[in-house]
């Protein structure tokens, strides 16, 4: 005779899943036709509490929501991080603005002074095209304009 | 052909048995209650409008699954009354349990619900469908739309499932 059904086989033919051979055990066993009833009864139970019991009121809820702080906590962290990232990444591919080369700020003083010191009508602008402005040539043409002298 | 039943009937046989299956798919009450009662709209509807199922259990049954799966599906505002009670569910006289509670220890139920809790809601299905209602394998099949193979494998992991939980209690 072949050896006596696990637990497992005797569900699985409780659930008509078993094979023939293990039906066929368990038809010419005691023990495993007791072991059966005893399942039986089990099943018996647990269909008759929940039937005829109230549920408890307190049921695994609370413990599912153990995750939700370190949910938030996990969100605020990362949000923290593309936020450092955000900046760190702006500051570095945004070019500085450059501080204004001598020629300009001579072009600008060169035109201030034009203003200035004006003396028929409208002031001559400074162009590119005088050439390389520096501090040596803007103090020429002042001196120029004062005195009257071409440059 | 034989006469289709009043409403008062369909009511009359199966409104005990949708609200405990109900209940039990949803764990809540008052959930389980207004499920119960767009069933018995549906099949007032379907009545009104000439498509009276032959077999009304068995139509009733499965418009009662879907409500509960879609009820399930709502949202979380919808879980969120799970942790409440409705004053109308709390017991009037809690030191006095019912005969077939008392019989059964606080620990062994607590874990029985806790198993059945834990189930996938297919197996819950299935399960009480099977044993809480008695139907038969093929009818349960037809119900849910499985295969009656699919049902008994189903059937078998629920069974197992809560036959451990039991056992540990012992």
């Amino acid at each position: 005779m072949s050896p006596c059904l696990s637990d497992d086989a005797l569900e699985r033919v409780h659930a008509d899943l078993g094979s023939i051979a293990e039906r066929a055990h368990l038809a010419g066993c005691a023990a495993c036709t007791g072991r059966s009833r005893r399942m039986r009864r089990d099943l018996d139970l647990i269909t008759a509490v929940l039937r005829e019991t109230r549920e408890p009121l307190t049921h695994v809820a609370p413990v599912r929501r153990r995750w939700i702080p370190a949910a938030v906590g996990l969100s605020v962290a990362a949000l923290a991080l593309l936020v450092w990232v955000e900046v760190a990444v702006w500051r570095a591919v945004t070019p500085v603005p450059a501080t204004m080369q001598p020629q300009e700020v001579a072009a600008i003083l060169s035109d201030v002074s034009a203003s200035l010191f004006s003396v028929n009508g409208d002031p001559v602008r400074a162009t590119a095209d005088d050439g390389p402005l520096t501090l040596e040539g803007m103090a020429r043409d002042v001196d120029s304009t004062l005195t009257g002298d071409e440059p | 052909m034989e006469p289709s039943p009043s409403q008062e009937t369909i009511v009359a046989a199966h409104y005990g048995r949708l609200r405990r299956l109900c209940r039990l798919l949803l764990g809540d009450p008052q959930e389980a209650e207004d499920v119960v009662q767009e069933v018995f709209l549906k099949a007032h509807e379907a009545e009104r409008l000439a498509r009276a199922p032959m077999d009304w259990g068995a139509w009733l049954t499965r418009v009662a699954v879907n409500g509960c799966r879609d009820r399930r599906r709502a949202g979380g505002w919808m879980r969120f009354r799970l942790r409440s009670t409705h004053i109308d569910d709390l017991p009037l006289v809690a030191d006095t349990p019912a005969p077939s509670e008392a019989a059964i220890s606080e620990d062994t139920r607590r874990r029985i619900w806790a198993a059945f809790r834990d189930l996938p809601r297919r197996q819950q299905e299935v399960f009480a469908l099977r044993y809480i209602e008695e139907q038969p394998t093929t009818d349960v099949a037809q119900a849910l739309g499985l295969s009656p193979g699919s049902v008994k494998r189903h059937l078998y992991r629920a069974v197992r499932h809560l036959r451990r939980a039991l056992g540990d209690a012992r």
